[in-house]
């Protein structure tokens, strides 16, 4: 057995642990230990005195990868940005959100809908997390629409839907792990997300108010504010602004000059100021420690995957499997762009069946290779490749579109979890009836997706304006 | 996919133990719930110090590369004591009695296998580094500020060494689960349903709320 034989069996011994439960994390360690002792064994013939010696070294290349790879800076944003998601709920973001959105767009057809997807898009801008999301505005804005008459399943469907934009909306923590793993500049990955993000606000509105007008039974108006009353709710949420800001200028600086610091230092001011609020707003030692214990889990959670995976890399790096993966799928004799939606509608498959961030780690060492190489390697000039962009825009527009597929998998059968999430917070509306309320949202968000593989300057505008290149 | 569960409790050795470690777990995961929270001040006294005050924070860093073992290791076990490193459940989930507490035992062993392989290699990381004889008994440094990098290396064979302990009691709860045939068994983590999941996600995100809208939780 030649090396690229190993690396498919211990690759298909990978996906098997996966399917029969193993966790991710381990299951990739796991697989990836077995194929470095494999692999290295094979290279003594498999000789059983040499046995022990290749076990030898295979421990002892895994063992430094999770401190190598682990303490690095640009990493340190990813607990950054969790904390600031968990230290949000304490702020009382979420109401104050929905008391503006509603003040101000509750005048249009689904208004109080169109409302909840703003304010899910605002609190994105602090929270990287969709389920968390969801759940919360399941509470807040899910009571109020059926006061006056929504469509039960439509307002269901808008909450678990709307939950989805926080993975695009700086600051997002898949965003930042893609960018770690294809080894790309987090900034431009997060400049890059607020275009579609917002893009996809503005669809699912349109098409709340669309569905409000056609079908009279879905979401009444409501309204009756006076400009003072919309001006006085302004302060309240004046936080998110902050943080959005500060972000950004701590990636471009818009004023000419290098930019203010790094993404972590922005991510960490934001932190500040949605700690100091939700110090104001009552948050006492056992809240800031749960939101503590909770930000520890989450970050070891995605940490844990990260060197699981890094040395199952490790190993298919020996084994040569992202290398000729890519050599092969550039030979098929069909058009890269159906390639690339192939692979996309894999990723709309597997995403039904897996955690967005897992799926990703998981298959991005051999998927983005083969993607790069599509469109004509690392280096290509925008002028000679398949799609029609930079080695560099093709990595941030790929990442864009995948975590959008990725995401999309949260509102569809048969775990798609926000839509789980909202019939547990609601228990008068079933799981059913969810689905069938997000059924048009995940339309649109496929159209979304037709839109940014059609129109890629949506993804790359920003940071080829900002950043250059 | 799931990303928690609950843990049962009786009075048997096992469970005491499962709670005695329990224990040692959260304060574990509490320090690296503190170490982001530091980074955060780190980062916020780092800007404020260059850009008002004309002074940087010397090896800041530094100080980051330390600190990120600290978050990414020492909760490692608390993590899998709640069940909160996700995993796909749809086909295990579908198991019930013997049948799954045997899937589960045969996972569970060739994780703890795996852990402590990474104990042995992840220690032999730290020793490369690591010499009485050398001032900070230190062979290696940071670049900038020259902080001694065993300390951060220890973290990682001493948090994986934890979680082997939490995994060989998982092993023997679930052994007892498949020697018994007990439907509900304690100290190992329960595959609960999509529902439940979510309901419990919701309602801890309730309590959030709650406690933010009216000071108390």
């Amino acid at each position: 057995m030649d090396s690229i034989d190993i690396g498919l069996v211990v690759s298909g011994f990978l996906l098997a642990m996966v399917f029969l439960g193993v966790r991710v994390a381990f299951a990739a360690a796991i697989a990836g230990m077995v194929g470095l002792v494999w692999i290295f064994w094979a290279k003594q013939g498999y000789d059983p005195e040499r046995f022990f010696w290749a076990l030898t070294v295979a421990v002892k290349t895994a063992g430094q990868v999770p401190h190598s790879k682990i303490a690095s800076q640009a990493l340190s944003l990813i607990p950054t940005f969790i904390l600031i998601g968990f230290l949000a709920y304490h702020a009382g973001l979420t109401r104050s959100l929905f008391e503006a959105a509603k003040r101000w767009v509750g005048w249009l057809p689904g208004g109080l809908a169109v409302s909840t997807v703003f304010a899910t898009a605002g609190f994105a801008a602090v929270s990287g997390a969709s389920v968390a999301t969801s759940a919360v505005f399941a509470r807040i804005a899910i009571p109020e629409m059926l006061a006056i008459g929504y469509d039960k399943r439509f307002a269901a469907g808008v909450v678990a839907s709307a939950g989805t934009l926080a993975s695009l909306i700086p600051p997002s923590a898949i965003l930042v792990i893609y960018a770690i793993i294809v080894e790309q500049d987090v900034g431009a990955l997060l400049l890059a997300g607020f275009l579609p993000g917002a893009f996809s606000a503005l669809v699912y509105g349109g098409l709340i108010v669309g569905l409000a007008v056609a079908f009279r039974g879905f979401g009444p108006p409501s309204g009756g504010f006076t400009w003072m009353e919309r001006l006085r709710s302004l302060p309240a949420v004046l936080p998110i602004f902050f943080v959005v800001l500060i972000i950004i200028l701590f990636i471009y600086n818009p004023f000419g000059g290098d930019a203010w610091g790094t993404p972590t230092e922005g991510g960490a001011l934001g932190a500040f100021v949605v700690l100091v609020m939700a110090l104001w707003r009552g948050m006492r030692w056992p809240q800031l420690r749960s939101a503590l214990l909770e930000t520890a889990k989450l970050s070891v959670m995605i940490f844990t995957i990260i060197w699981g995976v890094l040395i199952y890399v490790r190993f298919l790096g020996f084994a040569d499997l992202p290398g000729t993966f890519a050599e092969w799928i550039t030979s098929l004799d069909q058009s890269p762009l159906l390639t690339l939606v192939l692979i996309l509608l894999a990723y709309a498959v597997l995403g039904m069946f897996m955690d967005a961030i897992g799926m990703l780690i998981l298959t991005l060492p051999v998927v983005y290779p083969a993607v790069i190489a599509l469109n004509g390697g690392e280096a290509v000039a925008a002028a000679d490749s398949a799609f029609g962009m930079s080695g560099v825009g093709c990595a941030i527009w790929f990442g864009i579109i995948v975590v959008k597929m990725a995401e999309l998998c949260l509102i569809t059968p048969p775990i798609g979890l926000n839509c789980f999430v909202v019939a547990g917070v609601r228990p008068e509306i079933s799981v059913q009836d969810v689905f069938r309320g997000a059924a048009p949202f995940f339309v649109a968000d496929a159209l979304t997706i037709a839109g940014l593989l059609v129109f890629p300057a949506i993804v790359l505008l920003l940071p080829s304006l900002l950043l250059g290149g | 996919m799931a990303g928690a569960s609950s843990v049962l409790e009786d009075g048997t050795a096992l469970s005491r133990l499962d709670r005695q470690l329990y224990r040692l777990e959260s304060a574990l995961a509490l320090v690296g719930g503190v170490a982001v929270f530091a980074l955060m001040l780190l980062a916020v006294a780092s800007v404020g110090g260059r850009n008002f005050f004309n002074h940087p924070i010397p090896g800041y860093v530094d100080w980051i590369e330390q600190a990120m073992p600290i978050i990414a290791f020492v909760g490692i076990s608390y993590c899998q004591r709640l069940g909160g490193h996700i995993r796909m459940d749809i086909l295990v989930g579908r198991l019930h009695g013997r049948a799954l507490w045997a899937a589960e035992f045969a996972a569970t062993t060739m994780i703890l296998a795996l852990m402590v392989l990474m104990v042995w290699g992840s220690w032999a990381h730290f020793e490369r580094s690591f010499d009485w004889h050398e001032p900070f008994w230190s062979r290696d440094s940071s670049l900038d500020i020259r902080l001694p990098l065993w300390p951060a290396k220890l973290l990682a064979p001493v948090a994986f060494a934890v979680l082997s302990v939490r995994l060989s009691l998982q092993l023997w709860g679930y052994g007892r689960a498949f020697l018994s045939g007990a439907a509900r068994p304690v100290a190992v983590p329960l595959i609960e349903d999509a529902q439940t999941v979510a309901a419990r996600e919701a309602s801890s995100v309730s309590g959030l709320e709650d406690g933010a809208a009216s000071g108390r939780r």
